[in-house]
């Protein structure tokens, strides 16, 4: 059984993906705010970094920098209906790319665990 | 410094004590981003890197294993300085004046900017508006602001056949990179048009066949400098467009190229340079109109902070 990141189509698929999914974000009126004044192209690296974890892929991502990253964004009220907001766009993105439900939960699984560093609890 | 075998370029670093950022080290996050002034980096250390990174030597050392040595310095990293001669100093607009200086082994690419020093604590960065194949001296636009200190100097001090320095060039707005049959979409305000028309005239002498387009935008009419010269390539290239926008007169440069642009922004390629309010509008409205980031390169001049 090949792993989750090679089912999903490695890094092209993070490419196809990582555009898409900025998009939905900037536009979700219930989190664009945590974007405004951020460097576009800084953050979609940020972006792809967290793609990649989500689908598996090789990364480094530790508890710690999710912490930190986030922490000037729960000082702003980032809370757990943000994550879901997150993970709904994340969702729509993969589907609208055609992966199967069964990767997509699979994706939702792996995003979810970082909630409780991103939200710093 | 030698790699061990399987060591990638950051831990080689971090091992010789040498502090330089890194965040992902699995060449995602670019928090680590090097330049290679020496030596090619492997292909695979560029992995998502624009075209216009890549091809000036930008690597990842995160999951860069060099295959051969390279010269390596910070990303920001503007080299050594150069002596320049002043050339002339001309008005464009009503505040604008054109630079041309003389240095020698020089290379940029139009549209690459050169921080100018004409002093102890007095250096600034301009944008090149000439082209190396054709023009024999380097081309910068400098707005003068009243109390602006290099404005002072080249309003009263600098003459032709005077000295100063340069360091560069730096930046990614050049023409290497795009794809030739691509919409080009070139968009600025003020002396934005500089790295522009140089950007402009590389795209057509490199042959672009798709359609380009130069939206330029300026306070007032008369700020709408090189219109003469723009509306000369106009006639002389038939896929080549000039849309001048004076603000007093209700032309809102970026309202103008987003409602034009918008439903073609997929397959464009895009440079703007501006302020830092105009360049982050058009950044997003046309990255959220379908472009892609990769394709849309920017710089955002911002003005000198006051002397205190």
């Amino acid at each position: 059984m090949s792993s989750l990141y090679q089912r999903l189509g490695g890094e092209n698929a993070v490419n196809a993906a990582v555009e898409l999914f900025y998009r939905k974000v900037l536009a979700d009126g219930r989190i664009a705010r945590f974007f405004d004044g951020v460097d576009m192209d800084q953050q979609i690296a940020k972006q792809k970094s967290f793609l990649t974890m989500a689908f598996g892929g090789p990364n480094n991502y530790s508890g710690l920098d999710m912490r930190n990253a986030h922490k000037r964004l729960v000082e702003k009220g980032l809370n757990d209906s943000h994550v879901d907001a997150v993970l709904e766009n994340l969702s729509g993105t993969l589907r609208q790319l055609g992966v199967a439900e069964k990767e997509v939960k699979e994706v939702e699984t792996l995003a979810n665990s970082v909630r409780d560093d991103v939200l710093g609890r | 410094m030698e790699t061990a075998p399987g060591e990638t370029v950051l831990d080689a670093l971090l091992r010789a004590g040498v502090e330089t950022p890194y965040s992902c080290r699995a060449g995602q996050c670019q928090t680590c981003m090097l330049r290679a002034t020496e030596g090619k980096p492997p292909e695979e250390s560029q992995i998502g890197l624009t075209e216009a990174q890549k091809v000036q030597g930008f690597f990842l050392p995160c999951i860069c294993h060099p295959a051969a040595p390279m010269a390596i310095v910070p990303p920001d990293d503007a080299g050594a300085r150069k002596e320049a001669a002043i050339r002339e100093i001309e008005p464009l607009a009503e505040d604008i004046v054109r630079l041309r200086i003389e240095a020698d082994n020089l290379t940029y690419r139009p549209g690459q900017f050169l921080e100018l020093i004409a002093g102890p604590d007095l250096s600034r960065h301009y944008s090149l508006a000439s082209h190396p194949e054709e023009d024999d001296f380097l081309e910068m636009h400098v707005r003068l602001h009243p109390n602006g200190r290099m404005s002072g100097r080249l309003r009263d001090g600098l003459r032709p056949g005077d000295k100063l320095h340069v360091a560069g060039p730096r930046g990614t707005c050049f023409y290497e990179g795009v794809d030739r049959d691509q919409p080009l979409t070139l968009i600025g305000a003020g002396t934005g048009l500089a790295p522009l028309y140089g950007v402009l005239r590389d795209a057509l002498r490199q042959g672009h066949r798709g359609p380009i387009r130069l939206y330029h935008g300026a306070r007032s009419g008369s700020g709408l400098y090189l219109a003469d010269e723009l509306q000369a390539l106009v006639k002389a290239h038939g896929h080549f467009d000039y849309i001048p926008a004076a603000l007093n007169a209700g032309g809102d440069v970026a309202a103008l190229a987003l409602e034009a642009e918008t439903s073609r922004a997929a397959a464009s390629a895009f440079f703007l340079c501006g302020g830092d309010n105009l360049v982050k509008r058009l950044k997003r409205d046309l990255f959220m109109a379908g472009a892609s980031l990769k394709a849309i390169r920017a710089d955002v001049f911002t003005p000198a902070a006051p002397s205190v």
